[in-house]
């Protein structure tokens, strides 16, 4: 794979890529106090503004900002017409997938995936089986984890169907950056993004047959580390921030307890996981759910977002099939690329991975957040040990993957400004028509030479411009 | 809007009502306690524990077995964080509230009360001390942190349910303190010899921790006297503190809210109102000021019950 890392500004000359050019100018001609300032203003309006992180299992409610870069990444038009078609035709795959697993089953059939592998998985959820959604739609909401390669092509890492976050730093990068260089955007034709919310709030009230569908949206509450993002994203779209306890069963539907009596409920947009959205049904001790949620959904009479069961599609055991997915329903070929994936629980794999720890990255196959993972390279020879020893108790929970060299960035640092490693989530919504704003989440390791960009661990995000197509040279 | 939401905002403005109204007892309090050590004669020792008998936490008080000194009186209210009416943990409570529902206010509302909390931090760290007195300059800035919030809410945020529940909280709060400063003050007044310059003193430290003694000058034109001083604050409608203004707003507040919920709610406070409309001194002697305020208190804090029940208990 070579060490070589593609820098997405500047080419292996050292000179801005074109569509960086006009930046590289403006950056050339600001001065550093400048920058100072106006990242000081930034630390500011975050703060001000509450947009923080609160760490999982921070009890006190201890609130950390986000790192924002102020230097934008910036794709070309022709680059992102590209990756939103080979999107939109992987979401579309593996809906088609969940709907398949869930009725006729036809790909386990065909023998394309192991049946086990799907039946036996933790996400896959019985109680979904027969159970005919609107439009067929499971993941209406996606957040794709996208790299780039050293080799300058794209690679999907992820296809996070569960509870995808991150998309209101999309939104506040923007609006941040907006605030603070509105030069910039006269000297650049860049995609907006602010229509998120009313996008996403389309998508939700499609996917029910109710007339004027009652959309909430529904949070674990203060405590969760996207509390600020559930907030913020009700507030976008106009809707009702629920937890469990405003919330109740009644006679077949769902109901919201408001101060002018009980509300029915047709749409639940959730950022709860699935085994905590009904104590009757799955987690008994769950706080969080609703009791009774589970059979109301299963009359079809209220509609989940995403839908219950949709985790088994972005299991990490099951990502290596998504090509195999797109092929087998949409007869089409795959347009962006799979990560090549060692499968922990085949011993001739296993072995392979062993046997190349310090090259591989390491991850647990229902793992999220980049905790339990090892990263090879950047691993020291005690890390590596201790991690093959859980690896051979257990390697049904693992999958390997090269480590990829993922593309650098500049960014702000105290010492002026050095390259640092980014990956990219775009936000699919998928109601009767499959949308995404142009961009995403650029995610970045602020740490020198790390890979990893989860804000859990230290990362940092940027803003993110798709430029106009006929900006191109 | 949803109870919970509803609850969140009635709380948040409740307790920072009572962070307010903390710092005004012992604001005044404290010069009380000044004016008392440069004269013996009126060094009464129930002066210092006078605020703690208006918030009930007497008994609070004695179990830390600190000294009965005002200094140490006011560290308990002001800083203690075992006591849960502290100005210190009310301020917490009204922005831990604040802060579950952020999306329900204007981000004005929502920084001053963030900017208010992160402050009151940094002052705690400096104030390590805990026989440190607690500075006048303390109590001040809390009444002008509070008074901000009001003007912010007022000017800022829609008219809607939000708002009315935001101000529901106030003065169900406000009329309570109220009732409560009254009642121990006039005790006390009682309780010694009609000293004119004593009683200027004192009734006009009553009159100063409700913001009231300008009104009263107006309103009276005459030396302050106790009958007066129970007759403003109880009866006068344009008193922003008294019991029938605070009854009076409660009740345009109600008639605001969704009326196919919270009957209860409006038959309590219509109740309260007619006798804060058509009573007068004469019955309130009747009965005994002390019987007076004290049914006012518990039919307040009934009426504040029906108004849990009837919009902000979310019923699963």
């Amino acid at each position: 794979m070579g060490n070589h890392i593609f820098n997405e500004m500047s080419d292996e000359s050292g000179f801005a890529r074109p569509h960086y050019e006009t930046f590289d100018q403006w950056l050339k001609g600001i001065s550093r106090e400048t920058v100072q300032v106006k990242q000081t203003e930034a630390d500011l309006i975050f703060r001000r503004t509450g947009i923080t992180f609160s760490l999982n299992g921070d009890e006190g409610g201890t609130e950390r900002l986000i790192p924002s870069d102020l230097i934008p990444r910036i794709i070309h038009g022709k680059e992102w017409a590209h990756l939103e078609k080979g999107l939109v035709q992987r979401v579309k795959a593996i809906n088609m997938f969940l709907h398949d697993v869930y009725h006729q089953q036809n790909i386990l059939k065909a023998g394309l995936i192991p049946t086990e592998h799907v039946l036996a998985n933790a996400q896959f959820m019985p109680m979904m089986l027969g159970l005919d959604l609107p439009h067929h739609i499971y993941a209406h909401i996606a957040g794709v984890d996208i790299v780039r390669h050293s080799d300058g092509d794209f690679y999907v890492l992820e296809d996070n169907l569960r509870v995808p976050s991150g998309v209101s730093y999309m939104l506040s990068n923007r609006l941040l950056m907006m605030r603070l260089f509105p030069d910039l955007f006269r000297r650049y034709a860049v995609r907006p993004v602010e229509h998120y919310p009313a996008l996403l709030l389309q998508t939700l009230r499609s996917a029910s047959w109710v007339d004027q569908p009652t959309v909430v949206l529904h949070t674990p509450g203060r405590f969760n580390s996207a509390y600020f993002e559930h907030a913020f994203l009700a507030k976008q779209m106009g809707i009702e921030l629920v937890e469990g306890s405003d919330l109740f069963v009644r006679q077949g539907h769902v109901y919201m307890q408001t101060t002018e009596g009980p509300q029915q409920v047709d749409v639940i947009y959730r950022r709860v996981d699935d085994v905590y959205m009904d104590p009757l049904s799955f987690e008994p001790d769950s706080l969080i759910g609703v009791p009774g949620l589970a059979s109301v959904y299963r009359q079809g009479n209220v509609v989940i977002s995403n839908a219950l069961g949709t985790g088994v599609a972005d299991d990490k055991s099951i990502y290596p099939y998504v090509p195999d997915m797109i092929r087998f329903y949409l007869d089409e070929t795959p347009i962006l690329n799979n990560v090549q994936t060692w499968q922990c629980r085949k011993p001739d794999e296993l072995s392979y991975v062993l046997a190349h720890l310090s090259q591989l990255v390491v991850k647990e196959v229902h793992g999220a957040g980049g905790y339990g993972m090892l990263v090879g390279p950047t691993a020291s020879k005690a890390e590596i040990e201790s991690f093959a020893k859980r690896l051979k108790a257990h390697p049904d929970n693992y999958i390997a993957q090269p480590t990829l060299s993922l593309s650098a960035c500049p960014v702000f640092v105290d010492q002026g400004i050095a390259p640092r490693h980014i990956d990219l989530r775009p936000f699919v919504l998928m109601g009767k028509d499959t949308r995404i704003v142009p961009g995403g989440l650029t995610r970045v390791a602020l740490r020198e030479g790390s890979l990893v960009v989860n804000s859990s661990q230290g990362g940092g995000t940027k803003d993110t411009w798709v430029l106009e197509d006929e900006e191109l040279l | 809007m949803l109870s919970r939401v509803a609850a969140q905002l009635y709380w948040l403005s409740r307790y920072l009502e009572r962070a307010e109204n903390m710092a005004r007892i012992l604001e005044v309090g404290q010069s009380l306690a000044l004016l008392s050590s440069s004269d013996n004669s009126r060094a009464a020792p129930d002066t210092v524990s006078e605020p703690l008998v208006i918030t009930d936490t007497l008994a609070a008080f004695e179990a830390t077995g600190r000294a009965t000194r005002s200094d140490q009186v006011a560290q308990f209210l002001a800083w203690d964080t075992d006591h849960p009416s502290s100005i210190f943990n009310c301020i917490q409570s009204c922005r831990e509230n604040a802060r579950s529902v952020r999306g329900a206010m204007t981000v004005e509302m929502w920084e001053c009360i963030n900017d208010t909390w992160l402050e009151l931090l940094a002052r705690k760290k400096k104030n390590k001390q805990p026989d440190h007195p607690v500075d006048s300059g303390f109590f001040e800035w809390i009444k002008q942190r509070s008074h901000l919030f009001r003007g912010v809410t007022f000017a800022t945020i829609q008219r809607d349910q939000p708002y009315h529940f935001i101000r529901l909280g106030t003065y169900l709060e406000r009329a309570d303190n109220t009732a409560r400063i009254l009642s121990v003050k006039t005790q006390v007044e009682q309780a010694e010899s009609n000293d004119l310059v004593d009683d200027y003193y004192r009734l006009g430290a009553v009159l100063r921790s409700v913001s009231a003694l300008e009104a009263y000058r107006d309103t009276y034109r005459d030396a302050i006297d106790a009958d007066r001083v129970s007759e403003l604050l109880i009866f006068n409608a344009r008193v922003p503190r008294s019991l029938h203004f605070c009854i009076d707003e409660t009740t345009y507040i109600l008639n605001q809210l969704p009326q196919q919920t919270g009957r209860e709610a409006r038959k309590r406070c219509a109740n309260l109102l007619t006798h804060l409309k058509f009573g007068s001194l004469r019955e309130v002697y009747e009965s005994g000021l002390d019987n007076y305020l004290e049914m006012f208190v518990k039919e307040n804090i009934a009426l504040a019950e029906s108004v849990q029940t009837d919009y902000l208990e979310s019923i699963a």
